[in-house]
């Protein structure tokens, strides 16, 4: 028999509230080029992305630490995958600890040429050091800045 | 801590991948809940409580658990949903029975392939601040992962292969469809250091199992109880960046509680088989260390010696695992209802023989962010003879 299908496609749009502390974070990312982290007073761990409170802790974080703009890598991928929103594949992302972090940021790392998957993994091998970059045009989002060998 | 009271799988059904367009969701849920109770050989009127898992944004439906309150058994009877993972809908259940208010559940975790990419749906799961920003589906969290464990132990990318071919040899023996199989283990990198040929293709599936009371069991004689013999789950931090991602502390911890309760001293020879939840061998490998199978150090051996084979010392997936057949949101509760039958002996092709101790590993979220243990006895207390 002919069996029917039903294809919906929902256009909703959230605007979801940042708080004070990653609204403050993302203003020095698009004012002053500048990364910031969280210090926990009770382990003086450096939470970056910042975090208004430890998730192992369970205190608030009471002090904003300048990290980086120098990092090193703590894994990566490249993606090869086209998703929406997102930059023409291939490209590298991974999560990076920065100099004076406790924990690692997620972003995208720009410069490594892609085409030869082992090649850049070699590049991008865990452990290199990298530094930080920022756009010209800033937005105030994670896009912002990315990840280019040091 | 041990429970009050002993819980045991007493039925089960596995549909995965479900079989063509021929029924809507509702229909599917209906089918292998009615199939679970059947293998029980109850009816629903059986059942005192049922919780459902299910995953609203591969669903394409909020609160999914409306899809289901009819068609399992729901209405005008207690039941509840949990979005984090099909496991944890069978922890719960577990838990409510030892809470010694009801005697039955049905379990029942659900995954359909309905929306247009389940990579996108995916990425709903990351914080809107810091991580929606990146292109972090189940697959980059995957090689995220993979790529920690290689730079750690770089006998991890010789032993993905391998571990591969085992698991898809033996999902063979089980019978499963290959045609979520890729056919050139070369091609592509899905992510690198992953290649599409580690990963199996997400199927649909859905699972459901009966688990009932030690008083019921005893009350009404059923044959060839699972016993829940040991039980522990734990959860890791949520930013990937805060982890060491080629470790896995959750399951650890998860472990421990899961072995204290059932007085397991040495893992590496407590069991007759274990399923673990590896959606890529690099999971696998992870697994192993924390289960406390087989150290970091021993991996090259075990591995390239057979240990982990069906006919080896620790028969590993005998049912082919999550790299031979994944239906992603219910591959999970699929490893405990695999385990579970191993021990009822009604696992089918891929029975292993004369099972009496058997451990169910089931992980989701980013990079195995949940972890969840399960230990299966034929007996309710005592040791594996």
């Amino acid at each position: 028999m002919e069996l029917l299908k039903r294809q919906e496609k929902w256009d909703i749009t959230y605007t979801h509230a940042l708080g004070e502390v990653a609204s403050w974070f993302f203003v020095q990312i698009r004012d002053n080029a500048k990364i910031y982290g969280r210090r926990c007073a009770k382990t003086g761990r450096v939470l970056v992305p910042p975090r208004a409170f430890s998730d192992q802790t369970l205190e608030p974080t009471t002090e904003w630490v300048e990290v980086g703009p120098g990092g090193r890598i703590e894994t990566f991928t490249m993606v090869y995958e086209p998703f929406q929103h997102l930059p023409e594949p291939p490209y590298a992302f991974g999560f990076v600890q920065l100099d004076g972090a406790d924990t690692a940021i997620g972003g995208f790392f720009k410069g490594v040429d892609l085409s030869d998957p082992a090649k850049a993994a070699e590049k991008l091998a865990i452990g290199t050091r990298v530094k930080t970059v920022f756009a010209d045009k800033r937005v105030g989002d994670l896009i912002d800045f990315w990840f280019e060998l040091a | 801590m041990g429970l009050n009271r002993k819980t045991a799988v007493i039925g089960s059904a596995i549909l995965a991948p479900i079989a063509g367009d021929g029924q809507s969701l509702e229909e599917v849920l209906y089918e292998v809940s009615q199939r679970a109770l059947k293998d029980a050989g109850l009816s629903m009127d059986d059942i005192d409580g049922i919780v459902v898992g299910s995953n609203d944004q591969f669903d394409g439906r909020a609160i999914s658990i409306m899809a289901a309150s009819g068609s399992v058994g729901g209405v005008d009877r207690d039941i509840l949903s949990t979005p984090s993972a099909g496991e944890h809908a069978f922890v719960m259940g577990v838990l409510r029975i030892a809470s010694g208010q009801y005697e039955t559940h049905l379990i029942v975790s659900w995954s359909p392939l309905e929306v247009s990419s389940l990579s996108e749906a995916q990425r709903l799961g990351a914080d809107p601040y810091f991580h929606r920003r990146l292109p972090l589906d189940e697959a980059s969290a995957y090689a995220l992962q993979a790529a920690a464990l290689g730079a750690a132990a770089p006998v991890a990318h010789q032993l993905a292969m391998p571990i591969v071919e085992r698991s898809r040899e033996s999902g063979a023996v089980a019978g499963h469809d290959p045609s979520a199989l890729p056919e050139d283990e070369s091609a592509g990198n899905a992510r690198w250091p992953l290649r599409d040929g580690m990963i199996a293709k997400a199927t649909s599936g859905a699972v459901a199992l009966v688990i009932a009371s030690e008083d019921y069991v005893r009350e009404h004689a059923v044959d060839n109880p699972a016993w829940v013999r040991g039980m522990g789950w734990a959860t890791e931090a949520a930013f990937l960046g805060d982890r060491d991602l080629s470790t896995a502390p959750a399951l650890e911890e998860a472990a421990r509680r899961a072995y204290e309760e059932a007085g397991i001293g040495d893992p590496g020879s407590a069991f007759d088989l274990v399923e673990i939840t590896g959606v890529t061998p690099y999971q696998e490998l992870i697994a192993y260390d924390a289960l406390g199978l087989s150290r970091r150090d021993a991996w090259k051996e075990d591995v390239e010696k057979g240990r982990f084979t069906r006919t080896g010392q620790l028969p590993v997936n005998p049912s082919g695992g999550a790299v031979a057949l994944n239906p992603v949101f219910c591959t999970g509760l699929m490893r405990i209802a695999e385990a579970a039958r191993q021990i009822r002996g009604t696992a089918g092709k891929h029975q292993i023989e004369n099972a009496k101790l058997a451990l169910a590993h089931a992980a989701s979220g980013m990079a195995m962010m949940y972890q969840t243990v399960l230990i299966f006895g034929n007996q309710q207390e005592g040791g594996r003879s």
